[in-house]
């Protein structure tokens, strides 16, 4: 018998009473009378930076603004005419190390806690996690109230690879000492655009 | 009558400083967790929600975890199944053997060590690299972990400098600023991404509709794990599959918030194949007790944890003597029940680290009864054959005097001849109770005498 | 108070180490009750509800401890004690002991809980004009439901407290980490001697630090511990069971 047959059996054999699935239509998740700015607030508290973009703005002067002392910009977004790098391109993740600056589509975001929904688009998605910054470009009229709607949002292609990410990475392993820039991106900014502009 | 737990819980009270600390920083993560608990109108009904879910999923997971593995293959992965520690290591290391792998970076995954696998693979020549910074201090200072969540609570910020003056991560001497350091770690730990061969990552979550892992960090390091190296393995735990996505917006809600204060990790990563430029993603689903588990009758809601800390922050007897007083690899109250079910002649010290005061059931997410356990775990020491024979002679005593109110009524009317004890015989050794505190005053007529003056 | 709860019949239990260590407390109860005008019975040759024992392990000898509390007290409406812990492992562990044969277990109620939610007790009682730290012993908190636990996201509430504020004279003043266990515990006391006087000291130093004169609350074995440790520091605060508070001058 092979060990998931011998595991299934025993399991099934052991269950002593069973439980039925609760209805879960009924949870009353956080909702905000204005999701975005609750969102801008939330990004902040955890360490991201949201920019409302005016409508019209070329966010490449933006990220210039920005980052006015990077060197390596990677992107695949046709949108971003200053990228040096192109994850599509690449022959390997590990030449996008040294990434100044990514800059990475989401889907949408969600209010109560900052997360931007982001599949991968990308041929190699280590750019979202090997640059030194992130910027997020967001359409700001694609804010959820919570994650019980997110979740019944979020789609995958078939690259079969989705993160919410929500502010740079961080850590506080060090005697409770809270530190942004763990492993991943040292910084996070969010770049919410008008509809006309996406 | 100590055990194991009593002694090294009083050498840890020794270092008073640190002992406050440890109980202040813990206490600290509650208040968050409290913070975040008061902020969501429906927290309370959430954490039934969740306890409802677990109790459904994991008395018919045989037909979740078929799902789950049936939408991971079709996904592309390839899937294991192990029943035990021995088996698991030995999958992990026939993956990595298969793909030349010399050195593999992991993200935190507390399966892995129930299994042993970081020392199996080093004695078969495999380097493995923590990447979750806490999991990495003190993988190079060769401790286990003191906290599910926290690993490294236990050391300072100059224990960690000077590890990293001594391994060459840091290069200035003295520097001890977490931020230094923290930045220090990167730089080295960014060099191990790029060379590993293989990544590694538990998981929160197995979703059994769609066949995702789901794991959720702060630092980013599961996903560099499996951003750069061209094999992913996830090792997942039975229990850890949940049916759908409707499931997870109500764990993904409370993991982070009950664990460590926060309202979301900042990553929450779906992973449901390989990426185009990798080779493989394997998943190890794995047993190791868990399908002998769900049949005990008082212990089988073990398997509801969801592993976020929340009720060893809560502990009051936790937060002053630290995981390391425990005898099993996860402290606190849900290590006190699992360290029980993995070995209970091992472990069974550590059921009377624990006041009955009930915060940590209190203050579960997923409403698990661990207090309550804990109390059923203490009636079955005496057919483990661990019961304490003090302690079973001193409850045969009183049953005794209690059973009979003659022998009871004088023990009382002379309890008074206790106060003229002198005191170095009152304080000896021999008078446990004496030793945190000044004896109280018998009085000469116990409340049944008195009342006769009153009725 | 009606007609209705003039007629109750209630059985009064006093615990071991009330009975044997702060038998003022059991008198208190028993004026307290008295002054509110309850039929209020004392039965002779009580000893011990078997708490001790259970808890460390042995449960099995509390139950014929149980079997006797069932013979004592059956008849009564309401058996009535000044120990949360006492009556919570009554109450929540004899049904279980003895097979759900017993009647009295459902009726065993903790002296606040009773007054509070029973006899609706709603003027003046005694007078104590002093400021009061109030200690929320664990067994009241999450198992009797005395006060909303500071865990769950609930609608404060605190029925000790209630009480208290039909004091004459009194300022009800509760430390922080309000329902932080003391370290009592039981034998805990004894086999955890370290983090047992840790917690007992940690916990007492809070109350100190509201400014209080006296720490009260419905368990004598918390007080008992908790004066244990202080009175070991040589820490100056005193120590009084809510019913004597409310008894106070009566």
């Amino acid at each position: 018998m092979s060990s998931k047959e011998d595991i299934l059996k025993r399991y099934r054999a052991n269950v002593k009473e069973q439980f039925d699935m609760p209805d879960l239509s009924d949870i009353a998740g956080v909702t905000y009378p204005d999701p975005l700015l609750q969102f801008i607030n939330m990004t902040k508290s955890v360490g991201g930076n949201a920019i409302e973009v005016a409508k019209g703005r070329d966010i490449n002067e933006i990220i210039r603004e920005l980052y006015p002392e990077a060197k390596e910009i990677a992107s695949n977004l046709s949108e971003v005419t200053i990228a040096t790098r192109n994850p599509d391109n690449v022959s390997q993740a590990s030449d996008l190390n040294g990434t100044d600056v990514g800059i990475i589509r989401g889907e949408f975001g969600v209010a109560e806690n900052a997360c931007i929904w982001i599949p991968q688009t990308m041929k190699e998605k280590a750019v979202m996690f090997i640059s030194e910054n992130l910027v997020i470009l967001l359409p700001k009229s694609q804010i959820v109230n919570n994650m019980h709607e997110a979740y019944r949002r979020i789609e995958f292609n078939n690259y079969g690879y989705g993160t919410f990410i929500s502010g740079p990475s961080k850590t506080a392993d060090i005697a409770q000492v809270l530190v942004m820039g763990a492993q991943a991106a040292r910084s996070a900014t969010v770049l919410l655009l008008d509809d006309s502009d996406l | 009558m100590s055990t194991q737990h009593s002694k090294a819980a009083k050498a840890f009270l020794k270092n008073q400083t640190y002992a406050h600390w440890h109980d202040a920083t813990f206490w600290a993560v509650r208040t968050k967790r409290d913070n975040m608990a008061y902020g969501l109108d429906e927290w309370e009904q959430l954490r039934e929600k969740a306890s409802q879910i677990k109790r459904h999923t994991i008395t018919h997971l045989d037909k979740y975890l078929d799902q789950f593995a049936t939408a991971a293959e079709r996904n592309g992965c390839e899937v294991h199944w192990a029943k035990d520690a021995k088996e698991f290591n030995e999958i992990v290391f026939g993956i990595l053997k298969n793909h030349n792998v010399k050195k593999m970076v992991k993200s935190k995954s507390m399966l892995t060590e129930e299994c042993g696998m970081n020392p199996y693979l080093e004695a078969k020549g495999i380097e493995v690299v923590e990447t979750d910074l806490g999991e990495r201090i003190i993988q190079l200072k060769g401790q286990a972990p003191s906290h599910i969540v926290m690993p490294a609570i236990h050391l300072s910020h100059d224990d960690v400098g000077e590890l990293f003056e001594e391994k060459g991560i840091s290069n200035e001497k003295g520097n001890h600023d977490p931020t230094y350091l923290t930045y220090r770690a990167r730089l080295s730990l960014r060099n191990e991404f790029l060379t590993a061969d293989a990544g590694m990552t538990g998981a929160n979550f197995g979703i059994a509709e769609t066949g995702d892992i789901v794991v959720c960090t702060n630092e980013g390091n599961a996903d560099m794990s499996t951003s750069c190296p061209k094999l992913h393995i996830a090792a997942i735990g039975l229990e850890k599959i949940i049916p759908n996505y409707d499931c997870l917006a109500v764990f993904q809600r409370m993991l982070c918030r009950a664990g460590t204060g926060q309202p979301t990790t900042t990553y929450t990563s779906h992973f449901r194949k390989a990426r185009p430029t990798a080779d493989h993603m394997h998943i190890i689903l794995v047993d190791n007790g868990r399908s002998e588990w769900i049949g005990n009758p008082q212990h089988w809601e073990v398997l509801k944890c969801i592993r976020c800390g929340s009720c060893m922050n809560t502990c009051p007897v936790y937060r002053r003597s630290g995981g390391y007083s425990y005898s099993y690899f996860i402290p606190g109250p849900i290590g006190i029940n699992l360290g029980m079910l993995r070995n209970p002649q091992q472990h069974s010290g550590n059921v009377s680290a624990c006041t009955l005061c009930l915060s940590c059931q209190t203050v579960c997410p997923v409403k698990l009864n661990l207090g309550d356990q804990i109390y059923q775990w203490r009636q079955q020491l005496d057919d483990f054959g661990t019961a304490n024979p003090q302690k079973k002679l001193m409850c045969k005593g009183m049953s005794m005097v209690y059973g009979s109110p003659g022998i009871y009524n004088l023990g009382t009317s002379l309890a008074h001849w206790a106060n003229y004890i002198p005191s170095p015989l009152m304080n000896c050794s021999l008078n446990p109770w004496a030793e945190g505190h000044k004896m109280m005053e018998f009085p000469k007529k116990p409340f049944h005498k008195m009342i006769k003056d009153y009725e | 108070m009606k007609n209705k709860e003039r007629d109750m019949k209630i059985g009064l239990f006093i615990p071991c180490y009330v009975d044997a260590v702060y038998p003022e407390v059991g008198l208190a109860t028993w004026k307290l009750l008295k002054h509110l005008g309850l039929d209020v019975t004392y039965p002779e040759k009580q000893t011990c509800c078997g708490q001790p024992m259970a808890n460390a392990g042995f449960e099995k000898q509390a139950i014929p401890l149980a079997g006797k509390f069932e013979e004592k007290f059956k008849g009564y409406d309401y058996v009535v004690s000044p120990s949360v812990s006492c009556t919570a492992f009554i109450r929540l562990n004899y049904p279980r002991l003895l097979n759900h044969e017993c009647e009295t277990a459902k009726r065993c109620m903790d002296v606040v809980e009773f007054l509070h939610d029973v006899v609706k007790v709603d003027r003046r009682l005694g007078t104590f004009p002093h400021k009061v730290s109030l200690h929320n012993s664990c067994h009241g908190v999450r198992e009797l439901g005395l006060s909303s636990p500071s865990e769950q996201h609930v609608e404060k509430f605190n029925k000790i407290k209630d009480l208290l504020q039909l004091v004459d004279g009194i300022d009800v003043v509760e430390p922080e980490r309000a329902d932080e266990c003391c370290g009592f515990g039981g034998m805990f006391s004894v086999e955890e001697t370290a983090v047992s006087a840790q917690m007992g000291l940690d916990k007492v130093e809070r109350h100190v630090q509201t400014g209080a004169e006296y720490i009260t609350g419905p368990d004598c074995s918390c007080l008992m511990h908790m004066a244990g440790v202080a009175k070991k520091q040589g820490l100056k605060i005193e120590f009084m069971h809510v019913v004597e508070i409310l008894a106070s001058g009566l």
